[in-house]
């Protein structure tokens, strides 16, 4: 369980993370999103203890990361954002070195077969590929089976079946009462994997609630060419124009759909390029933070 | 403590297939810490005090390097790896890391001073000491505080390919204290040599002369030592970076 009432971190004069709150429950995928510098991987390390937050609650498992901090990283699994290996060491001499430091620590194969490379235990990590060394790190977070586990930038250049594979791991643990706090540029991931989410803009969390929920109340969109010789007032429905392309912002956006296709078959047109989107997490991140 | 041990043994693991550990730490202390002295007593046979003196000055040169040089190179190395952070996200809690880490370097730099010892009894003839316990008391106290202050040094070294460069003026005021050069010291105010036996190596030395000859002040060794353990302590305490990042 992880717990971050108005969380305060600054590097000298530079606020990175502004009194942001939110909490994350066993068996609950939460997802912190936000672009580049918005200050996720800042709150990852003040909840894994790696330095001290200046204001505010932090508490994972009801324990202080920083003054617990032994017991707090005996029950937490964590994916740095960036972190080193030794590169001369082959893969499976990494995770078994890693287990002398893990109390309880799975067994090298189980945790390179959870992260997919099993059939690269033999190599040197120097010799991997960018997303095997992903999947070596996701490896080592396991380890320990931990309660908590922090993913920072999980599949950043994982392929297509290796993020699925990481997937499939997340639900699986999630599903074993496992609270994971996720960060990721991708958002069909975090739509996919998270339950609840949070997006952060320059240290605030610009909006906040359950996946579901939150992209219930927003507006799908239909979008089509707009008919030569037609001008956006004739349109049944209120659109914005983008060159060509008219866009319709409707909260069903099937039913929008329909009404236009009508109205162009009454009056004999065709909607080129038709294309019905209902909301995505995509959108409600560009306006969150738009409005930032 | 089985933690502590964990990350030690790892070190020593590591500490056998690195390169640079075997090219500077092994094989120039093993090279200067036993050839330069068996020149000497080649060149001058008989003057086993002047042997003595040359073994002294070398082991606080080879200490140096393998205790102060090699942990400030390696700490440098994992900090700037991010290797210091990888495990710091284990259970693993800061002492135990740096504690483990300068173990084993603490451990390689005795066993590398004891061989060094032991080749120049049996292959140069240098004289065996009055009281043994109190020299392997003192190269095991010395290997640790110097690996100590490697460690608290890394906090001078922005970046790890400097390490060595920067650490250089140790392993030369080491040298010129211990007159691992020869007596050059004697040529210069006097002042300095009595600045440069307050190097840490001068309480090394200070104390292996001790155990040798039983001139010198074993306390006022004993006492070196544990002020720079202070410093060194206190250095890492509230000035060590465990990443490159600065905050
Ligand atoms: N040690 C540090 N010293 C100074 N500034 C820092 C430090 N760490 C982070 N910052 C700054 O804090 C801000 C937030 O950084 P953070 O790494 O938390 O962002 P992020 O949301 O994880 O971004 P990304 O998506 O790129 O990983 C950035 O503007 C960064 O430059
Ligand atoms: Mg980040």
């Amino acid at each position: 369980m992880i717990q971050v009432n108005g969380l305060t971190k600054s590097y000298g004069d530079f606020q990175a993370v502004k009194g942001i709150s939110f909490e994350a429950l066993p068996g609950e995928v939460f997802a912190l999103l936000g672009r580049n510098g918005a200050g996720k991987t800042t709150t990852i390390e003040v909840l894994a203890g790696f330095q001290p937050a200046d204001a505010g609650q932090a508490r994972v498992l009801g324990l202080d990361p920083m003054k617990d901090r032994r017991q707090v990283r005996r029950r937490t699994g964590i994916m740095l954002q960036e972190a080193g290996f030794f590169p001369d060491l082959t893969v499976v001499q990494t995770v078994e070195s890693w287990r002398a430091f893990t109390p309880a620590a799975r067994p090298a194969h189980e945790a390179l077969e959870l992260a997919g490379l099993l059939d690269r235990s033999a190599t040197k990590v120097r010799q991997l590929s960018g997303g095997e060394k992903r999947r070596l790190d996701l490896a080592l977070a396991l380890l320990g089976r931990p309660d908590v586990l922090f993913l920072d930038e999980p599949t950043t250049g994982m392929d297509p079946e290796a993020r699925r594979n990481t997937w499939e791991v997340v639900r699986a643990l999630a599903a074993e009462g496992t609270t994971i706090l996720l960060t990721t540029h991708y958002l069909d991931e975090a739509q996919r994997l998270a339950t609840r989410m949070a997006i952060m803009d320059r240290g605030e969390i610009v909006a906040s609630g359950g996946m579901a929920e939150t992209l219930a109340t927003q507006a799908g969109r239909v979008s089509f060419e707009l008919p030569e010789g037609i001008s956006p007032q004739e349109l049944p429905l209120p659109v914005t124009m983008a060159g060509a392309v008219a866009t319709c912002r409707a909260e069903d956006p099937d039913l929008a759909a329909q009404r236009l296709l009508s109205w162009a078959a009454e009056k004999g047109l065709r909607l080129r390029g038709l294309e019905v989107r209902t909301a995505s997490l995509e959108d409600l991140f560009l306006e969150g933070i738009g409005n930032a | 403590m089985r933690d502590f041990m964990a990350v030690a043994r790892f070190g020593g693991r590591l500490y056998w297939r690195d390169k640079v550990a075997l090219s500077t730490s092994v094989a120039l202390s093993l090279g200067l810490g036993i050839g330069m002295p068996f020149l000497m007593a080649k060149l001058r046979p008989g003057d086993s005090g002047l042997l003595l003196d040359m073994h002294l000055g070398l082991l606080a040169m080879i200490m140096t390097l393998s205790a102060l040089l090699q942990a400030a190179v390696n700490l440098s190395a994992r900090r700037d790896q991010l290797i210091l952070k990888r495990m710091r996200a284990t259970g693993l809690n800061d002492r135990e890391i740096i504690g483990g880490e300068l173990a084993n370097i603490a451990a390689q730099a005795v066993l590398l001073a004891l061989v060094v010892t032991v080749v120049l009894y049996v292959a140069a003839g240098m004289p065996t000491p009055g009281n043994p316990l109190v020299l392997v008391a003192f190269v095991v106290a010395g290997a640790a505080v110097l690996s100590l202050l490697g460690a608290a040094w890394t906090v001078a070294i922005s970046r790890a390919e400097l390490a060595a460069a920067v650490t250089m003026p140790w392993f030369m005021l080491a040298g010129l204290g211990a007159g691992g050069f020869g007596p050059i010291i004697q040529l210069l105010p006097s002042w300095v040599g009595t600045v440069l036996n307050l190097l840490p190596t001068g309480g090394i030395v200070e104390g292996a002369r001790f155990a040798y000859t039983g001139e010198g002040n074993v306390l006022l060794a004993l006492l070196n030592l544990a002020v720079w353990t202070a410093i060194g302590l206190i250095v890492l305490r509230y000035r060590f970076r465990w990443e490159p990042r600065k905050s």
